[in-house]
């Protein structure tokens, strides 16, 4: 009986050529489309989940609640790791501080100098405890090898990048930053790419005491760096909430005596959560927020739909081509569950080769899409998870769109289904597929208003005024180490004697970063404010360079040290001063409790991605902090310009690597994930848009054969070809303009909330709507427009004839 | 074999109602040919359609092989009517789809006949057809008499008590019609019982009664000598 089954259904998609490629095209891109957006989500929900304690795992993180905002830090003063473990002994913690952008040297026999690598990230200083919360494989060695200063593991990829085969590495010697020598006492089998800690180079946390201060790592309870963070594993049964509770008497234990403007509390972050939660920093390369995954997610499911969509459509349609056979297999024996198996049966096989086709379209795409979402880890379309995927969708595009025709089908009336005198509207199928394709038409509309909100967005940030200059800027890493400090004057006066070097400054960070160094501060002589305050340190160039303006006062003078300060439009405003001018010459005390003149108001520019809002800034000298390099570059012969600034950077530093990126790249870095959403936005709905256009397709070519009859009598009593055209394109315009109408609240909303991540964001205006709404007519008519011309424009004796 | 009394059959729309048989009553004994004729729209198709299990009186009593089957459901219906009774049709209803072997094969599989067994009966019912060499075709790639000859095949593949033939050489030439005629003369003499629904008295000869009716109910029948 099944091979019958199959034989039938295998003739039936042969004969039926044009409407199988169709289904098969449609529900293949679907397929296609979907199982890669899961892989995606999939792999970003994976993050840690390798980790056997994975549930148990915490992050003891910070919150600030002053007056009217609250501030968080996924780090926590250094004295907490001690007072931690003392009053929470039964909790297992382990400490790390990360490090960016030091340089490691690798002694070499050919260079003397040695091979210098610039890690931007995966350095950490590091607990050999941290191995008891935290579970890796080791290679060589063990946790015991972090127990000494000095000491270094890495892991199997970066000792082979430094050493040729990891073998090679254990024992030899690197420096960090060209003053810490680290023996290389361990091998760690490399972390996979999803996890939140990529640990590549691990110092012994011994090292710190002796090296702390160059890293900002004081054992201070004023003080919380994002930088160090403590883990804690739960022991089983404990919940996170008693936890949180003892927390709670920890902090106001330690933290109350200290009496800042704000109250400071700790509190557990789960490591389930490290890869989601914006709030604070993860050490991996990004941070996916949920609502992203959701969206990506629902993606899938509404092009998975709109394949099904597809092919319940053209089914219940064709079914009426069909009904004779049901009726002959009716009246030779068969009953209705035997029928309604056979048209599951075919629709399994047209999904089968739609699977295969769509594992085939995959495995092609998935390199780029896996480039889109910047994921690193090598994913595989044939691991028993994406297997599992695919068998689930495959599974739910059979009940989905073999249900409903197969029990259309079924239902047939074998006399009436005999006498060929089914016509489309017997099938009780029409005003289904109306609203079939009305929701078709409502999902591709959606999708095409989100992707022309993204798409404005992304070209707002991008030609935003963010107040300063972005273009042709330099930056790079400085040390801070005396020996570099102390020839920070002389490199910057040879700097410009560069023809192509227009201005040069030092500074802690770029006006635009994700710096948060903040303080609490008072102004005036009066009490500390309620809120804190952002600081930037910089040299007296710092404005000439990224072309930042004073509204008020002069620029600082040039100093080592912190001597005197300009702030921003928007601490004139927080202070309740209307005129710029008149905070010139007042006072601010930063946390040190030292009082320093106010001499200029910079005009607002934004300090933080366009996601945050401008916050209050003071600037000022403070040359020990200085560890970045900007250099305003004229925009003729650059190249040229570089190598002469690298010649410089060699001849001054040369025991650091030069590695300098354009400032304007460290911007888009900020919109990172947003152009990637966008990008899919247009990836996806251009899919939808395909899918929804190859069944209407199906639907008019099928509509044209209903309608040959109808067409022949109507020319016969001289009916125009554009009023047979409306005849074809009046029904779905119809439809399109109601999708539209429920497109529009649902688009609005999502939209509405996603540019509500950006404080600086564009207008959600009519435009975008209407754009959608035409867009989805000219392309329903241009793809009914073929078919239907060819019939308009057809030999109406012809059609008679045929009848 | 058939015994049906004071069968009614009404078509409802929501303004018109239509007696497509008006309190009929008829009796078929087994091994009998019959022929009902009359004008289209006398109810004969709606007769032969209630014959053939594929649809229901409203009121009435049919009795087949003595038993009630007047009020059967769709599902009892299709498994008495697998087992008992073969169709041929004007227009030969052949599935398009499956060669001439399948179609032949299908009442088979429908009542869980295996596969050898299949095998073995398909070729004998073909070879008695005369259309064996055609056994790997298509429908479409026969004449309009070979259709019918394997349209008749599958009717008795399955070794039914009673065929029904709606108008069988109504698509066909003469010479193609005669063909089926000695077709279905030869089963009736083996000992099928046969009813057919024609407008053709030349075919209606062929038969040992004739039913005539007009408006839902017989009028006259002829008994051929």
């Amino acid at each position: 009986m099944f091979s019958n089954y199959l034989k039938t259904a295998w003739r039936s998609i042969v004969r039926n050529k044009a409407f199988s490629f169709i289904n098969i095209t449609g529900l293949s891109v679907g397929i296609a489309a979907s199982l890669l957006l899961f892989i995606v989500v999939q792999y970003e929900m994976s993050y840690d989940t390798f980790q056997p304690n994975y549930d148990r795992i915490y992050r003891v993180v910070t919150q600030d609640k002053f007056d009217k905002d609250i501030t968080t830090n996924s780090g926590i003063p250094v004295p907490a790791l001690k007072a931690l473990r003392v009053e929470l002994p039964n909790i297992q913690f382990g400490a790390l501080r990360s490090i960016y952008g030091s340089q490691i040297t690798v002694p070499s026999a050919n260079n003397g100098a040695g091979n210098k690598f610039i890690e931007e990230s995966g350095i950490f200083y590091l607990e050999p405890q941290l191995f008891e919360v935290f579970t890796y494989h080791w290679l060589a060695g063990g946790p015991s090898a972090l127990k000494d200063p000095n000491h270094v593991v890495l892991d199997e990829r970066t000792a082979g990048k430094y050493f040729g085969s990891w073998q090679q590495a254990i024992g030899k010697t690197i420096t960090l930053d060209n003053f810490i020598p680290l023996k290389v006492s361990g091998i760690l089998q490399n972390v996979p790419a999803n996890s939140n800690l990529p640990l590549r180079v691990l110092v012994s946390f011994a090292t710190l005491q002796q090296y702390g201060e160059a890293y900002g790592h004081y054992d201070s309870w004023n003080n919380t760096s994002s930088n160090f963070n403590i883990f804690a594993l739960l022991p089983p049964g404990m919940k996170a909430a008693d936890m949180n509770r003892a927390l709670l008497q920890f902090s106001k234990t330690h933290y109350e005596p200290l009496r800042g403007n704000s109250i400071k509390t700790n509190f557990l972050q789960p490591l389930a959560e490290m890869h989601f939660d914006r709030r604070f920093e993860s050490f991996a390369d990004h941070v996916t927020s949920r609502s992203t995954l959701v969206t990506l997610l629902l993606i899938g499911v509404f092009i998975i739909l709109m394949a099904c969509v597809n092919f319940i459509n053209l089914s219940t349609a064709l079914a009426v081509n069909r009904s004779k056979e049901m009726g002959i297999r009716k009246v030779l024996g068969s009953n209705r569950m035997q029928l309604f198996k056979q048209v599951m049966s075919e629709t399994t096989g047209i999904v089968c080769i739609a699977v295969i086709v769509a594992l085939c379209i995959a495995y092609l795409v998935l390199p780029y899409i896996k480039h889109i979402a910047s994921i690193e880890e090598p994913l595989s379309l044939f691991t028993p998870t994406t297997m599992g995927m695919v068998g689930g969708i495959g599974a739910v595009v059979i009940l989905l769109a073999g249900l409903y025709p197969s029990f259309v089908m079924s239902k047939f009336n074998p006399i009436t289904a005999l006498k060929n005198r089914m016509v489309s509207a017997s099938v009780h199928g029409v005003s289904l597929r109306r609203g079939l394709v009305v929701m078709q038409f409502t999902i591709s509309q959606i999708l095409v208003i989100a992707t022309a909100v993204a798409v404005s967005q992304m070209n707002f940030i991008s030609k935003a005024d963010l107040g300063f200059q972005k273009e042709s800027v330099l930056i790079m890493n400085v040390s801070a180490d005396s020996a570099s400090l102390s020839k920070e004057d002389a490199f910057k006066r040879q700097l410009l004697q560069i023809p192509g070097v227009q201005s040069v400054s030092f500074s802690t960070d770029e006006p635009s970063s994700e710096n948060m160094w903040t303080t609490n501060f008072a102004y005036d002589h009066q009490p500390d404010e309620k809120y804190q305050l952002a600081l930037k340190y910089a040299d007296a160039d710092y404005l000439k360079t990224f072309g930042l303006q004073l509204v008020a006062g002069r620029p600082i003078q040039p100093s080592d040290t912190l001597r005197e300060g300009i702030i921003n439009e928007t601490l004139v405003r927080k202070l309740g001063v209307k005129n710029p001018h008149e905070v010139i010459g007042k006072t601010i005390k930063l946390g040190n409790g030292k009082w320093y003149p106010i001499v200029g108001v910079v005009k607002d520019f934004k300090t933080h991605s366009l996601r945050d809002d401008i916050k209050p800034l003071f600037i000022s000298t403070q040359k020990d902090f200085y560890t970045r390099l900007a250099i305003k570059l004229r925009t003729s012969q650059m190249m040229a310009t570089r190598a002469a600034i690298e010649k410089s950077w060699n001849q001054f530093y040369p025991d650091y690597a030069f590695a300098p990126s354009f400032f304007e790249e460290q911007i888009a870095r900020f919109y990172r994930q947003e152009e990637q959403l966008s990008l899919l936005y247009k990836i996806f709905a251009g899919l939808a848009i395909f899918i929804s256009c190859l069944g209407l397709y199906g639907l008019v070519s099928f509509m044209v054969v209903q309608k040959t009859k109808e067409v022949g009598i109507r020319k016969v009593l001289g009916a125009s070809i554009t009023s047979l055209l409306q005849l074809f394109s009046k029904e779905f315009t119809v439809l399109i303009i109601v999708a539209f109408f429920i497109a529009v609240p649902v688009a609005w909303y999502m939209m509405h909330n996603w540019l509500n991540n950006f404080v600086y964001r564009v207008p959600l205006n009519a435009w975008f709507f209407i754009t959608a709404i035409t867009g989805s007519i000219l392309i329903a008519w241009i793809t009914v427009g073929y078919k239907a011309i060819k019939a308009a424009v057809a030999n109406p004796v012809k059609a008679l004839r045929s009848e | 074999m058939i015994k049906i009394r004071d069968l009614e059959k009404i078509y409802r729309t929501e303004e018109v109602e239509t007696v497509a048989l008006n309190k009929i009553s008829i009796d078929v004994k087994e091994g009998e040919f019959v022929a009902i004729m009359g004008p289209s729209g006398c109810g004969k198709s709606t007769l032969l359609n209630i014959l053939g299990l594929l649809d229901d009186p409203d009121n009435g009593s049919f009795l087949f092989n003595n038993i009630e089957v007047a009020h059967f459901n769709e599902r009892k219906r299709a498994e008495l009517r697998k087992h008992n009774i073969g169709f041929v049709f004007q227009s030969f209803n052949l599935i398009d789809e499956l060669t001439v072997f399948e179609n032949v094969e299908l009442p088979l599989i429908y009542t869980g006949v295996k596969s050898g067994e299949r095998k073995k009966r398909v070729e004998e019912v073909l070879d008695k057809m005369q259309i064996m060499h055609r056994r790997n075709h298509y429908p479409q790639q026969l004449s309009g008499g070979q259709q019918q000859r394997v349209a008749v095949a599958r009717a008795v593949v399955n070794n039914p008590k009673l065929i029904l033939a709606d108008e069988p050489t109504g698509n066909l030439d003469s010479s193609n019609g005669n063909e089926v005629m000695s077709l279905l003369t030869d089963l009736n003499e083996q000992g099928t019982t046969i009813i057919m629904v024609t407008h053709s008295e030349h075919d209606a000869r062929y038969s040992h009664r004739i039913i005539r009716m007009l408006d839902g109910q017989t009028v006259l029948e002829n008994i051929m000598v």
